[in-house]
């Protein structure tokens, strides 16, 4: 800990994210009390003072307003009317809602398959091994394309629970399913080594009651010796799910519409290049900042807990 | 049952799949250095944003000029094919029905004009028979194709057999019309029997199973274009057959180039009211609109598809630099958002009118670029049976109603009831969706979206199973008869998969009046003008659907050509015959 406070420039992109994410939380607070419209609401033939001049949110040719720096579109509108600064910070809470809960997919997976493929090894680690393998073979952004848009019709009935196609846990779980395989494999790796070492061998010994020996080997003896490594893999799976959440959502294949994503918002705007540039640039640069502050603070996480470099995530 | 064409089904979002989306590399072991991660993270973030940025920047230099040109026609979206027995898009109509004219074909002209059908291979328009099943034909004498071969009157049952075998888009048209034309599809006959013909005379005699008002339409199809009988019953999309008509297709390199040539066997005395051509063309598949606006818009090519959209953000560049050689023009089309009577909430007419009453379609006509005539009836300007009359739910050049929506919503007792809208991806039309979502939210419903792909789009919601509740709708005309238009109005559509009537409407009222007026020929229009008006208004009262605009699409040429003389036909677009180098 005392390593990444030492580190000036990884803690100043950890707060840089901090505030980004501060700032998307209080987008309804924008919305109401600054911007005075909704993420999904249009202003289509409205007209703003801008200037001292009435000016046309969108024009009769369809090119919407540029950023006027007041509170009613500070950041322009989109071609719909729609407040970009506001579509902005509402987009950034659903790419950043998804990344928390893809992680948290990915983690969940990742820990549980490749810690018990590791320790079983043998049938187990072979079905295992092949499950990854199979994921693994297909290019991420594009099973996460094919995935996405097979169940952006109809969503997903998995028994216990249903994800309707507007749902943003679908490509949550997307995410979810598409990166584990890149955490679960050196999870497992360091599964197989961990379980050769002594104090798994004295626990084996000291003999914990059936039918949960192994469970709890795995939990109580494995896991905790895992822990540096998830951590230092967490928030690169955070910012890669921002990525591929945007990629995803660029291709029709991730947030639905209205709802706002970074990706949507540039998907939406490449139509009105060169222009109405605003409506990339924007949710461009603030992909950028989000990511790369992740990845600075990552960074500086990883070579905290892991100076030897014994193992270095990267997804 | 068919379908008429997506409207300005140019651009394909393809283009889009190229963007540089980010990748998740595998690499375990090896560590990259700070910057070098920094960096491509920022590329990867930022490749979509420069790759869409980029357009093609290729251009070519149009034809050196004078004489018979050539002139380089850019076309956003391929022809699906120049077989004239398969290909059923606009795309391909725009050259096919210049190569392959049938035994009645439309008039050279623009506007009202050019929905008059003339007698194209025939001496005349047939001899009708009093039940309206029977038509007669008199072949013209001393026709040739354009590789000189004599045509035959046996050519025509053979040219309708090949586009019924080889799948034509709109075969039902015969095949549910033609004596024997099922049956042959099916392969239980070896010829149709509907079809008679005689080679020494010249005679074709076609008969119907019953009166068909539009049949003659049917005929101006390039898919009833005549072939020669030795043409083989497959398709010919890179090497297409002989035709008649003022070219011939030549040079086909598939999805990227074609070229239609001055038949050297047609003048302007082949076929009376059917002018020779007066330049080769050259024909190139330009995807980016961006690129093809520019390279109009410099004289480095000379006519832009009017399939294609001019970016919004060139429209005002085009407007004012070649005010000279850019026009709106209008097309019989429509847009429309489809209302499911048979689901809730739009099974309550008074939603059905809220909707109508908070659409704001000056509104859609901004998210189209400006490229929308605002309207409120189901039958567009230009089309037979267009209401004269006022809007039922508030003029389209007016604002919206809001207030009396919501009011008409809480009085349906339909208020918070869930709505999923439904609309193609491609610009506009998920703009489109995007507003009329907002709208529907606004006047009480809660309306979310499903977005599908555009060439996935109609068979998406055309499926019962899907139970689509309302949505985006486009529809431009087969032929300028009303009947074309109320098919996705006729309950005899609504059909489990590939369903045309999208609202579900079952009216007894519509179905009597389309028995009645499906069987007027297309000639006697005029005589139930007043009928399709009527219907028309009582369908704008019911509110099945929330018409928005009639599309108006770009006349825009190069500096080259003589724009005054260039007609825009209003069945198949920009008639290429008609160009001329100034």
């Amino acid at each position: 800990m005392r390593a990444v406070l030492r580190n000036r420039v990884a803690l100043a992109f950890g707060a840089l994210f901090v505030a980004i994410v501060f700032a998307c939380l209080l987008a309804p607070v924008y919305a109401k009390e600054v911007a005075h419209t909704g993420p999904d609401q249009n202003h289509i033939t409205e007209t703003v003072t801008v200037g001292g001049k009435q000016v046309d949110v969108v024009s009769p040719s369809g090119v919407p307003i540029g950023p006027t720096w007041k509170g009613r579109f500070l950041l322009g509108a989109d071609s719909n009317g729609r407040d970009v600064a506001v579509r902005l910070l509402y987009g950034g809470r659903n790419s950043l809602e998804i990344a928390a809960i893809a992680t948290a997919i990915t983690l969940v997976l990742a820990i549980a398959l490749g810690v018990l493929a590791g320790y079983m090894r043998g049938l187990t680690d072979g079905v295992l091994s092949r499950l990854f393998d199979l994921v693994w073979a297909y290019p991420a952004v594009l099973l996460g394309v094919a995935l996405g848009v097979a169940l952006a019709v109809g969503g997903i009935n998995l028994g216990l629970f249903t994800l309707h196609s507007g749902s943003l846990l679908l490509p949550a779980f997307v995410i979810g399913v598409v990166v584990f395989p890149y955490v679960a494999k050196p999870l497992r790796a360091q599964a197989l080594s961990l379980r050769e070492r002594e104090f798994v061998d004295a626990a084996r010994i000291m003999g914990y009651p059936p039918p949960f020996a192994q469970l709890r080997i795995m939990v109580g003896e494995i896991l905790p010796n895992l822990a540096s490594t998830i951590l230092v893999f967490a928030p690169l799976i955070v910012a890669n799910a921002i990525l591929l959440e945007a990629a995803l959502s660029y291709l029709g294949a991730g947030v639905q519409a209205p709802s706002p994503s970074w990706g949507t918002m540039i998907a939406d705007g490449t139509r009105l290049m060169p222009g109405a540039i605003h409506l990339v640039l924007v949710p461009g640069i603030m992909l950028v900042v989000t990511v790369l502050s992740v990845n600075v603070f990552a960074d500086a996480v990883r070579d905290a807990l892991d100076p030897k470099a014994s193992l270095r995530g990267r997804l | 049952m068919h379908r008429g064409h997506l409207n300005r089904d140019g651009q394909d979002p393809a283009s889009r799949i190229g963007a540089g989306a980010p990748r998740v590399s595998t690499g375990a072991r090896r560590r990259p250095s700070r910057s070098r991660a920094v960096a491509s993270i920022a590329l990867a973030a930022c490749l979509a944003v420069v790759v869409s940025a980029c357009g093609s920047s290729s251009t070519t230099s149009a034809g050196s000029g004078g004489g018979t040109g050539p002139v380089t026609v850019l076309m956003g979206t391929a022809p699906d094919s120049l077989d004239p027995g398969l290909g059923f898009t606009t795309q391909s109509y725009e050259a096919t029905w210049l190569t392959y004219t049938g035994l009645v074909t439309y008039a050279r002209a623009s506007g009202e004009a050019g929905t008059k059908l003339i007698a194209g291979l025939a001496e005349a328009l047939p001899r009708v028979s009093s039940d309206g099943k029977t038509y007669t034909f008199v072949l013209r004498r001393g026709l040739l194709y354009s590789n000189g071969t004599p045509v035959k009157a046996s050519d025509f049952t053979h040219t309708i057999e090949r586009a019924i075998k080889l799948g034509w888009g709109e075969k039902e048209l015969l095949t549910e019309n033609i004596v024997g034309a099922e049956e042959f599809d099916q392969g239980k006959v070896s010829t149709i029997s509907g079809i008679q013909t005689n080679d020494a005379t010249g005679a074709i005699t076609i008969k119907l199973l019953g009166p068909y008002g539009p049949f003659l339409n049917v005929l101006a199809f390039p898919a009833a274009g005549l072939v020669p009988s030795s043409t083989p019953m497959k398709s010919l999309p890179n090497n297409p057959p002989p035709g008649v008509g003022p070219y011939e297709i030549a040079s086909v390199v598939s999805n990227k180039s074609f070229a239609l040539d001055l038949n050297p066997h047609f003048s302007s005395s082949t076929i009376p009211g059917v002018p020779a051509a007066h330049v080769n063309v050259n024909v190139r598949i330009v995807s980016n609109n961006q690129s093809e606006t520019e390279q109009v818009l410099e004289n480095s090519a000379d006519v832009f598809d009017y399939n294609d959209t001019i970016p919004p953000t060139l429209l005002s560049k085009v407007e004012s630099q070649a005010s000279d050689r850019y026009a709106k023009e209008s097309t019989v089309s429509g847009e429309y958002f489809f209302l499911n009577v048979k689901a809730k909430p739009f099974s309550s007419q008074l939603v059905r009118e809220a909707v109508n009453y908070a659409i704001d379609r000056r509104a859609l006509q901004r998210l189209d670029s400006g490229m929308l005539e605002p309207a409120c009836f189901f039958l567009p300007t230009g089309m037979p049976g267009h209401p004269s009359g006022p809007c039922p739910y508030g003029e389209p050049s007016a604002g919206p109603n809001l207030a009396k929506a919501k009011e008409l919503v809480q009085k349906s007792g339909m208020a918070g009831t869930p709505v999923t809208v439904w609309g193609g991806s491609r610009a506009p039309h998920k703009e489109f969706v995007d507003y009329y979502a907002g709208v529907l939210n606004e006047i009480g419903l809660k309306a979310t979206e499903k977005i599908v792909a555009d060439a996935q789009y109609y068979s998406t919601v055309g499926n019962l199973a899907n139970k689509a509740q309302t949505g985006w709708m486009s529809f431009s005309q087969d032929f300028p008869n009303p009947i074309d238009f109320y098919q996705l109005l006729d309950a005899k559509s609504i059909l489990p998969t590939e369903n045309h009537n999208l609202s579900q409407v079952d009216d007894p009222h519509i179905q009597s009046e389309l028995a009645s007026l499906g069987p007027v020929p297309s000639s006697q229009l005029s005589s139930v003008v007043g009928r399709w008006q009527a219907l028309d208004e009582y369908t704008a009262k019911k509110a099945y659907m929330a018409p928005f605009g009639y599309e108006e699409v770009p006349k825009f040429t190069s500096n080259r050509i003589d724009f005054g003389t260039l007609i825009f036909h209003p069945v198949y677009g920009t008639d290429w015959s008609s160009l001329q180098l100034k």
